[in-house]
C-alpha cells in the first residue's frame, strides 16, 4: 500500500513542481525584456566603459606631435609581434643625433589587448581607446600605422 | 441569400448548383476539388509561417528577449517569409550511401500525414474539408503515417545519430497514440458519435469541457501532454535533441525536404491543438453563459471560424508555454511517464466518463 | 613525522633540492618503491596525485609528481627521470591513482616518455600520426608541415611491461572491439562545451564506454611560454579557463611573486579576492544556464546569462575586459577600481538575492530535472581521489578539497565561508554544489566590498623580472577545481618550463567512469554538471 501512497505523492508533488515552473516562466513573460538593440541603441543605452580596451591609439596634441621617442619598449614587450617600429637616425639643430620615430605599425588582427605595451611606455605616448567598431572585409585594412 | 455566420453551408451549396449550372457536374466537381485543394495548400503555409512567428515571438518573451524586430519592420513580420524564401534557394544534397527512394519519400509521408489530418479540422459549421461520420478515427489513423515517415527518415539517412532520433521517436509515438485514443475515445462516449460536425454541434448547449467536468477535464489535460508528445516538442522533443542528437531524424536533410519536416512540426501542433478544441472547447461554438441573454447575443456575432482558431492558438499557446519551460525528459522517463502514468490515468477517466455517462451526471 | 624524514628512511639516498621548493628527487625504481609507500601510507597516505609534469632537462627526460594528502592536506614533490633519449622508459603510476593514466599519455605525448605498464599509450593531444615530441628542447619546430588529411584513429594502443628477464616488451590493448557500435560525438557539437570529442560505444541507448579525444584547440601555450618573458607570460592564462581568467592569473602571478619575493598589498590582495569570487559566480551561473541548455530548457539558460550580463559589466568597468580582462600583474593589479565598482556589486548581489529563487523553481524543484539528475552519473569519494577530480565534481562526493580552505591564499584565510560538500556524489550534488557556491561567494565578497583598504594597487617592480633558480608551484580555487602552475625557472628572464595544472582534464577522464551504464541523454547531462572547459584541458 505504501508503494501505491508514493505512487500517487510522487504523481502529486511532480505536477506541483511542474506548475511552479510555468508560474516562474509566466512571471518572466510579463516582465521587461533586457534585449539590447545594438546598433540602434548606440547612442541611446550603449555604454562602453572607458577603461574598455578595442585599439591603440597613439596621443597627438593638436600640433599633431606625438610624444613617442621610438624606443622600441613596447615593440619589445608584445607577446605577439603585432608592434613594428620603424626609426632612423636625425641630426637635431644643436647637431646631437636623435632616434626620431618613423613609421608606427601596429596590426590590429594579432593585437590580444594584453596592455604590456601602454605599460612599457616610458611617456605614455600610447594608450586604447574604445573605439570597438573594427570589422574590416581585408586583412590588410587591419594593418594600421599610428603615427600622423 | 444571406450569408450566415454559422452555417457555410448554404453558400456552398449555392456555388455548387450555380457551377453544375453552367458546366456538367463532373467538370464542377473537378473544378472544386481543385480550388479546395489549393485552398488547403495556401491554408497550411500561411498557418506554418503564421505559427513560426507566432513561436519565435512567445519564445522571446519567455527568455526575457524581444524576438524577430528587423526584418519588415520593427515587429520582425517578414522575418519568417524571409526564411521559407531562403529555405526555398537551398541545395537539396545528395547523401552518399544512403537508400535514396527512402530517404527523398520520407519527407513527404511526414507532410502528407500533416495534410490529411489538416483536412479534418472543422473551421466552420459546414466549413470542413472532410466530412465523414468516423471523422475522429480517420484523424487517428492518418495521423499515424508520420511516424511512419519519421523512421524512414532516420533509417535512409545512413547516420547514427539519425537512427537514434528515429528509433526514440518510433518508441514514443507508438506509446503515445494510446493515451490520445483513449482520450478521443472518452470524449466519443460522451457525445456519442464519432462525426467531427456532430461532436461540435452537440456542444451547442456547453463545451465539453464544462458539461463532462472531472473526467473531461483530466482527459484534456492528458490529451494536451500526450499530444505535445505527438508533435514531437519540448520537453518531449527528444526525437531531435539537439544537444544530444544535433537534429535526431532530419539531421540529414536540408533544403525543401528539411522544410517538410519543420513545416509539418508547426501544423502539427496547430492539429494537436485544433482537435483539443473540437473535442473539448466546442470546437467554433460560441461561448455561452447561461442566463446572460446580452452576453450571449455578443458571442454569437463573432464568426464561427474567428472562434476556432482564437481557441486553438490559445491551446497552441499553452503548449509553447509548456515547451519553453520545462527541461526535456530522457527516454525511460519518457516511456515510464506513458505507462505508468498516463496510460492508467486515461484508462480509469474512459472507466468514469461511461460511468457518469451511464447515470446522466454529465450536463 | 616529517614527509622528508619518511622518504629518507625509505630510501637513504633521496636527493633533496636546495634552491626553491622542496622536491624529492629519485631513481626511476626507488621512485616507485617511495610512491607505493606513500599510498599506502596508514596515516597519512598521499591518495591525491595533483600533477605529473613532464620535464626536459636537456641531459635527462623526467616528471615531477605532486602528491597531496586528503587526510592532512600535507604536500609533497617528487622527481624521477632517465637519461636515455632514445627509448625512455618510467615506471607508470597509474594502478595508484587513476588519474595517472591520461596524465601519462599526456606526457608521453609532449616527451615521448613511455611508462610502462599503462595500459594506453596512445597521444592525447596531437595527432597519431604526429613525429617527434614537441614539449622537448631540441624538437624541430619545422618537423610536422601542416596535414589536411584526415586523422584515422587507431581502434588499438599498445602497452609496455617488463619482462622476467629485463627486457621491455610491449602488446596491443583494444579500445573499442570490432563489433561495437560506436558513435562519435564532437568536435563540432552543440553540447560538448567547445571542441571536445568523444567515441562513445552504445548498447541501444545505453553507454558501454567513453573514449575522450583532445587536442582540437591545442596551442602549446606552455611551449609558448618557454619563449616570453615573466610578465608576457601573463597574457595567456585568461586564455586557459575563460570562465576562470582571473583566477588563472591570480595563480601565476602569486607563483612569480613568491618566487621574486614580491610583496603585494593588502589592498591589492583584496582586489583579488573580490574578482576571484565574482569570476566564481559569474562561471557558475554560465554553468547553470548550460547545464539547463544542455538538457533541453531554453529558458533559464536565459535567466543566467542575464544576471551574467551584471558582472561582466562589472568587469568591464574597472578591467576593461569583460571575458578577457589582463588584470592581475606581477606585483598587483592592473588599475584601481573603479569608482562605482563597490556601489554596482553591492546592487548585483541584492538583485542576484532576489532571482534566485526563480531558478531553483523553474528548474531545481522541477520533477524532470531531479528525476534526470538524483542518482545517475554517481561518482564515489574513492574514485574522485582517485580521478584527482577536484572542484564542485569532487566536493558532490564528499571531498573536501577547496584550495581556499586547505591552502589559504590572499585573504581567504580572514573571511568566514563553508566549503559546501555533498555525499551522494550524483549529477544532482555537483549541480547543488555550484548553486551553493554562489551564495557563498556573495557571502566573501559582502565581507570584503566595505572593507577594502586605502593603498597602492600596484608595487613597483623591476622592470626585468627574473626568478631564482628552482621549481616553483602555486596553486589557487578556480571556478572549477584546482588550478596549479609549476614554474621551474633556471635564472633568467624566461621560465624554463611553466606547466599548468589543468582543471579540466581530470574531469573529461572522469566521464567515462561516471557514465558508463547510463543513457546517452545522461552523458549530456553528466558532462554539464562536471562542468569542463576545454580550452583549459588543451592549453
Amino acid at each position: 500500500m505504501s508503494s501505491f501512497k508514493e505512487y500517487i505523492s510522487g504523481y502529486a508533488n511532480g505536477l506541483k513542481s511542474l506548475l511552479i515552473g510555468m508560474r516562474t516562466s509566466m512571471k518572466v513573460f510579463c516582465q521587461k525584456k533586457v534585449t539590447e538593440q545594438y546598433p540602434e541603441n548606440r547612442h541611446t543605452t550603449l555604454h562602453i566603459p572607458e577603461r574598455h580596451r578595442a585599439m591603440l591609439v597613439m596621443l597627438h596634441d593638436e600640433n599633431g606631435n606625438n610624444r613617442c621617442i621610438a624606443c622600441g619598449l613596447c615593440q619589445m614587450a608584445c607577446p605577439n609581434g603585432t608592434i613594428h617600429i620603424v626609426s632612423e637616425m636625425r641630426e637635431t639643430e644643436d647637431g646631437k643625433k636623435k632616434k626620431v620615430l618613423v613609421k608606427y605599425e601596429y596590426n590590429l588582427g594579432s593585437c590580444m589587448f594584453c596592455e604590456l605595451c601602454v605599460n612599457a611606455c616610458p611617456h605614455d605616448a600610447i594608450r586604447f581607446s574604445n573605439d570597438f567598431e573594427n570589422a574590416v572585409f581585408q586583412k590588410e585594412k587591419l594593418l594600421l600605422t599610428l603615427n600622423k | 441569400m444571406t450569408l450566415d455566420y454559422y452555417n457555410l453551408e448554404p453558400l456552398l451549396m449555392y456555388i455548387h448548383t450555380s457551377l453544375c449550372g453552367v458546366m456538367p457536374e463532373w467538370l464542377a466537381l473537378t473544378l472544386e476539388g481543385v480550388v479546395v485543394g489549393v485552398i488547403i495548400l495556401l491554408l497550411y503555409v500561411i498557418l506554418a509561417i503564421v505559427m513560426i512567428y507566432m513561436e519565435r515571438k512567445v519564445c522571446a518573451a519567455f527568455q526575457c528577449r524581444i524576438g524577430p524586430n528587423r526584418v519588415g519592420g520593427k515587429g520582425g513580420l517578414l522575418q519568417v517569409p524571409a526564411d521559407v524564401l531562403k529555405m526555398l534557394t537551398k541545395e537539396i544534397i545528395k547523401l552518399k550511401n544512403a537508400d535514396n527512394f527512402l530517404y527523398n519519400l520520407a519527407p513527404f509521408l511526414v507532410i502528407l500525414a500533416s495534410v490529411l489530418t489538416f483536412s479534418c479540422l472543422p473551421w466552420n459549421k459546414g466549413g470542413e474539408i472532410l466530412h465523414m461520420n468516423i471523422g475522429i478515427f480517420f484523424i487517428l489513423a492518418v495521423s499515424s503515417i508520420g511516424i511512419l515517415g519519421i523512421l524512414l527518415a532516420g533509417w535512409s539517412s545512413n547516420s547514427k545519430y539519425s537512427l537514434i532520433g528515429a528509433m526514440r521517436s518510433g518508441a514514443m509515438i507508438i506509446s503515445y497514440e494510446l493515451s490520445i485514443g483513449i482520450c478521443v475515445l472518452t470524449m466519443v462516449v460522451m457525445s456519442g458519435t464519432m462525426d467531427i460536425q456532430m461532436i461540435v454541434s452537440n456542444q451547442a448547449n456547453g463545451w465539453n469541457i464544462f458539461k463532462g467536468h472531472i473526467p473531461a477535464i483530466a482527459a484534456f489535460i492528458i490529451y494536451l501532454i500526450a499530444g505535445n508528445a505527438e508533435a514531437n516538442r519540448g520537453p518531449f522533443d527528444l526525437a531531435e535533441a539537439e544537444q544530444e542528437l544535433t537534429a535526431g531524424y532530419h539531421t540529414e536533410y536540408s533544403g525543401l525536404h528539411f522544410g517538410f519536416f519543420y513545416l509539418a512540426e508547426y501544423l502539427n501542433l496547430f492539429i494537436t491543438a485544433g482537435i483539443a478544441t473540437t473535442l473539448f472547447l466546442g470546437g467554433w461554438m460560441p461561448l455561452h453563459i447561461a442566463g446572460l441573454e446580452g452576453f450571449n447575443a455578443v458571442m454569437d456575432y463573432i464568426p464561427g471560424v474567428v472562434w476556432f482558431l482564437g481557441k486553438t492558438f490559445f491551446i497552441v499557446f499553452l503548449l509553447m508555454w509548456i515547451r519553453w519551460t520545462f527541461p526535456r525528459l530522457r527516454i525511460d522517463q519518457v516511456l515510464t511517464l506513458e505507462w505508468k502514468y498516463l496510460m492508467p490515468t486515461s484508462l480509469v477517466v474512459l472507466l468514469l466518463m461511461t460511468v457518469c455517462k451511464i447515470y446522466g451526471l454529465t450536463f | 613525522m616529517e614527509l622528508k624524514d619518511k622518504i629518507k628512511a625509505i630510501i637513504p639516498q633521496a636527493v633533496f633540492s636546495e634552491t626553491g621548493e622542496l622536491v624529492v628527487t629519485l631513481l626511476p625504481d626507488d621512485f616507485r618503491r617511495v610512491a607505493e609507500t606513500l599510498r599506502h601510507d596508514k596515516e597519512e597516505p598521499m591518495d591525491y596525485l595533483r600533477d605529473i609534469v613532464g620535464m626536459d632537462w636537456g641531459d635527462a627526460l623526467g616528471a615531477l609528481y605532486y602528491l597531496e594528502s586528503t587526510v592532512t592536506y600535507r604536500r609533497i614533490t617528487l622527481k624521477t627521470s632517465t637519461a636515455d633519449r632514445e627509448q625512455p622508459f618510467l615506471p607508470s603510476v597509474c594502478d595508484l591513482w587513476k588519474t595517472a593514466e591520461i596524465k601519462e599519455r599526456e606526457v608521453y605525448d609532449f616527451f615521448g616518455i613511455r611508462f610502462l605498464n599503462n595500459p594506453d599509450m596512445r597521444r592525447i593531444y596531437l595527432r597519431e600520426d604526429w613525429k617527434g615530441y614537441p614539449l622537448r628542447k631540441d624538437y624541430d619546430m619545422d618537423s610536422n608541415p601542416l596535414d589536411l588529411d584526415n586523422e584515422v584513429n587507431s581502434d588499438t594502443t599498445e602497452e609496455y611491461y617488463l619482462n622476467s628477464d629485463g627486457t621491455i616488451k610491449g602488446h596491443e590493448n583494444t579500445v573499442f572491439d570490432r563489433d561495437a557500435f560506436v558513435v562519435n560525438i564532437g568536435p563540432q557539437h552543440p553540447s560538448t562545451h567547445g571542441v571536445l570529442r568523444m567515441r562513445v560505444s552504445l548498447q541501444g541507448e545505453t553507454i558501454c564506454k567513453v573514449d575522450p579525444i583532445l587536442g582540437y584547440i591545442h596551442r602549446g601555450i606552455e611551449k609558448l611560454n618557454e619563449g616570453l618573458t615573466y610578465p608576457q607570460t601573463l597574457a595567456f592564462t585568461d586564455r586557459l579557463d575563460y570562465l576562470s581568467a582571473h583566477q588563472n592569473r591570480h595563480a601565476l602571478c602569486m607563483c612569480i611573486e613568491k618566487a621574486a619575493g614580491i610583496e603585494i598589498s593588502e589592498r591589492a590582495q583584496y582586489i583579488r579576492t573580490i574578482m576571484d569570487e565574482l569570476q566564481r559566480i559569474d562561471s557558475h551561473l554560465l554553468f547553470y544556464s548550460c547545464l539547463v541548455m544542455d538538457m533541453g530548457g531554453l529558458t533559464p539558460f536565459f535567466y543566467g546569462f542575464r544576471e551574467r550580463e551584471m558582472i561582466l559589466d562589472i568587469f568591464e568597468g574597472t578591467t576593461g575586459g569583460r571575458l578577457i580582462q589582463n588584470y592581475n600583474m606581477i606585483g598587483g593589479v592592473q588599475a584601481d577600481l573603479h569608482p562605482d565598482f563597490q556601489k554596482k556589486v553591492k546592487a548585483f548581489i541584492k538583485h542576484l538575492r532576489s532571482v534566485i529563487k526563480d531558478y531553483h523553481d523553474i528548474f531545481t524543484g522541477n520533477v524532470i530535472a531531479t528525476t534526470r539528475l538524483k542518482g545517475v552519473g554517481v561518482l564515489s569519494r574513492e574514485d574522485v581521489i582517485s580521478l584527482g577530480a577536484t572542484g564542485g565534481t569532487g566536493r558532490a562526493s564528499g571531498w573536501a578539497n577547496d584550495v581556499r580552505k586547505h591552502h589559504p591564499y590572499a585573504l581567504y584565510d580572514k573571511v568566514d565561508f563553508r566549503e559546501i560538500t555533498y555525499t551522494e556524489g550524483d549529477s544532482f550534488a555537483r549541480y547543488m554544489v555550484r548553486m551553493d557556491e554562489i551564495m557563498e561567494s556573495c557571502k566573501i565578497i559582502e565581507q570584503l566590498i566595505d572593507n577594502i583598504p586605502e593603498g597602492e594597487y600596484r608595487v613597483k617592480t623591476k622592470a626585468i623580472i627574473k626568478l631564482p633558480e628552482g621549481v616553483f608551484s602555486s596553486s589557487v580555487e578556480t571556478s572549477r577545481g584546482e588550478f596549479c602552475v609549476v614554474l621551474e625557472s633556471h635564472g633568467d628572464k624566461y621560465p624554463y618550463r611553466l606547466h599548468y595544472r589543468s582543471t579540466g582534464l581530470p574531469l573529461v577522464h572522469a566521464m567515462d567512469t561516471a557514465c558508463r551504464g547510463t543513457k546517452i541523454a545522461d552523458l549530456i547531462a553528466i558532462g554539464g554538471t562536471l562542468d569542463f572547459v576545454i580550452p583549459d584541458i588543451d592549453r
